[in-house]
């Protein structure tokens, strides 16, 4: 994989000022009433947990569930990094709320034509070596961005130079990784963190998807087979049938047929 | 005069023209008002009825059409013949009703034949919609000499019906293998939702697990079809034919149960059995009624060998099974998604309305087409017309 880019939210350094979101809110157009929970019209929160502030949004995973739920291929891993989503493909089938480990997909049930929404990490700006909105907007520096290895290195360094940290960086091996990372002071399950597996979720419908042609070649293979049998027996039974009814002239006998 | 020539007003006419009217505002409010106002689905359960009930049950129990068509035409079990035409139509109208439901359940449905040429050979609901627009194909072929065998141009019709018994085989054959390869797929999607589907129900073995449910289901709702031609549309199938098939289906349950119980065991779900809680208590209503009564009642050959009793027993297998899907699109997520998700009735009319109208266009074909061997009423059954199958 080329470079990606990531971002590392730290949770001890946010202050839950919102100026993320409105950015955000801002770039995409939508009306800057804060809202409690992701929507399609929020693509980030920032959660209250205590006395700790957790920015959501999409976690753009390196082998999203989405991307390989989605069967118009509407929703990409680019190389840059985010996971995007090209609603001139969508058909609306809802697949990949149904599969992302992190629920963050949302759509537009009150519309007549509705999308899926998510983050793609201000993909637009990024392509063209600008900061995501949310990034840019924050004051005190508690999410940052920049090539996925230097990331980590930095997390890394945080969590290992200071005692508060709590020892792992979420992101960095759920589902295989993710473009986003998260360090805190407090254990991620108390922070409403989910917990997920090491492996990236395209896995498990992988091996499935891999039996079709032991399926096709396997079953078309004996059902052929069987058919022969079935065919050849009928042909016999068909063949002594006559050849009885050749030999006995009047074709009665039952014994033969 | 002219009032003679309507339509009687009878019962079931007056249910299904209720129905309709209900289906057609419920039409209504998903096209003209939207998912909000029709549905109660949410972002934590973006799948409900429609997928539930419309779909992966609308899929199941047309699994009859392949099974049977590849038991007579590929295997050579000559008996089941004077069935297979009418488990053949029930399973196209099946998937007739599934596509159907697919125009309201999609957010986008003016854009469904996308996957058509947008590809992406690692979701496996593009290989359940590639299998099952290719099979739906193969049903209509399979069904359409019932259609065309009505055509009164000689030649043309010959010409057809020649082409057609040549191709016959090469089309059970592919109908079976599509058919085993999305029935299992429609179990394959869930796979990706590890963690968020309760443990009674998320298995590595939920392919195999959907298919080998699927079977008896498709065999019973056969059963069911043939049983209701018999008793009210002069349909003259042997009762023994049924109760034969009937004998298939408590060894099928076996062997899925057998593979269910191993896999709760071996997953850890088994744990989960017989805690307090609603997905518990719907697990083992689901498996009372799809296998433990099924499997008793089937033994028996009282059963087997009564039509009423049969039919009954078949029912509550189609409805264990429904049971069963249900509770791996809807249940199994109530717990992971804090939602408790009860759909609207909206939701109901529109499902209802969509099989409603599969019914009544099998009702017509039975009638008009030749489905099943049919006597004319009799008045003297056994002697004047003896049974012709």
């Amino acid at each position: 994989m080329p470079k990606t880019k990531a971002i590392l939210i730290d949770i001890t350094k946010c202050i839950g000022c919102l100026s993320c979101e409105a950015a955000c809110k801002q770039l995409r157009g939508f009306s800057q009433d804060p809202e409690p929970k992701l929507s399609p019209t929020a693509f980030t929160v920032v959660e209250e947990h205590g006395d700790r502030y957790v920015r959501r949004m999409c976690m753009n995973c390196q082998d999203p569930a989405c991307a390989s739920a989605c069967l118009v291929g509407a929703l990409k891993k680019t190389d840059l990094g985010p996971v995007t989503y090209d609603a001139s493909k969508c058909i609306g089938c809802r697949y990949c709320l149904v599969a992302c480990p992190f629920n963050v997909p949302r759509y537009q049930w009150s519309k007549l034509a509705p999308f899926v929404t998510k983050c793609d990490m201000c993909y637009a700006r990024q392509a063209q070596g600008q900061p995501p909105a949310c990034v840019e907007a924050c004051p005190v520096q508690a999410s940052i961005v920049g090539w996925r290895d230097e990331i980590l290195e930095e997390a890394q360094r945080r969590i290992l130079s200071d005692a508060k940290y709590v020892k792992h960086i979420y992101g960095s091996e759920e589902v295989g990784g993710t473009s986003v990372f998260y360090i805190s002071d407090i254990p991620f399950e108390k922070l409403g963190f989910t917990k997920v597996e090491a492996q990236p979720m395209p896995v498990l419908t992988a091996n499935a998807l891999g039996d079709i042609p032991t399926v096709v070649m396997v079953g078309g293979g004996l059902l052929a087979g069987l058919y022969w049998i079935t065919n050849r027996r009928k042909l016999v039974a068909l063949a002594e049938a006559e050849e009885a009814s050749a030999q006995s002239g009047s074709g009665k006998d039952p014994h033969h047929v | 005069m002219s009032n003679t020539r309507l339509p009687k007003l009878t019962f079931w006419r007056t249910i299904v023209a209720v129905i309709f009217l209900a289906g057609a505002y419920a039409a209504y409010a998903r096209f003209a008002l939207g998912f909000q106002a029709s549905t109660n689905l949410v972002d934590s359960q973006p799948w409900g009825l429609w997928v539930g009930l419309g779909t992966l049950c609308g899929v199941g129990i047309s699994a009859g059409g392949f099974a049977i068509a590849a038991a007579v035409y590929l295997l050579g079990f000559e008996r089941y013949r004077p069935v297979v035409r009418a488990a053949v139509l029930l399973s196209f109208l099946g998937y007739l009703t599934v596509i159907v439901g697919m125009m309201y359940e999609l957010g986008l449905p003016w854009r469904i034949w996308h996957p058509i040429v947008m590809w992406n050979r690692r979701s496996v609901l593009f290989e359940v919609s590639w299998c099952v627009m290719l099979y739906t194909t193969v049903l209509s072929l399979e069904f359409s000499p019932s259609l065309v065998e009505k055509i009164p141009w000689v030649r043309l019709r010959e010409l057809y019906l020649k082409w057609h018994h040549h191709l016959l085989i090469a089309l059970v054959l592919t109908g079976a293998i599509l058919s085993s390869l999305h029935q299992s797929f429609l179990g394959g999607l869930y796979l990706l939702a590890k963690g968020k589907v309760d443990p009674l129900w998320y298995s590595s073995f939920l392919p195999t697990l959907f298919y080998l449910s699927a079977v008896p289901a498709g065999l019973a709702a056969t059963i069911m079809a043939v049983y209701l031609c018999n008793r009210s549309l002069h349909a003259r199938v042997d009762p023994r034919v049924l109760s034969e098939m009937s004998q298939i289906i408590a060894p099928m349950l076996y062997v899925y149960a057998l593979l269910r119980g191993i896999d709760l065991v071996t997953h850890g779900g088994a744990a989960y059995l017989f805690r307090w809680r609603e997905e518990s208590l719907l697990f083992w209503f689901e498996i009372a009624m799809f296998v433990i009564v099924p499997v008793f009642l089937l033994s028996q050959s009282k059963v087997r060998n009564n039509p009423n009793a049969l039919y009954g027993t078949c029912a509550l297998v189609v409805m264990g099974f429904m049971a069963n899907r249900l509770n791996v699109s809807i249940t199994a997520f109530q717990a992971s998604s804090g939602f408790y998700y009860v759909p609207k009735w909206t939701e109901f009319a529109l499902t209802l309305a969509t099989v409603t109208a599969a019914g009544v266009a099998f009702h017509y074909a039975v009638i008009y087409l030749e489905i099943l061997p049919r006597g004319v009423p009799p008045k003297n059954w056994m002697t004047t017309h003896p049974a012709t199958a």
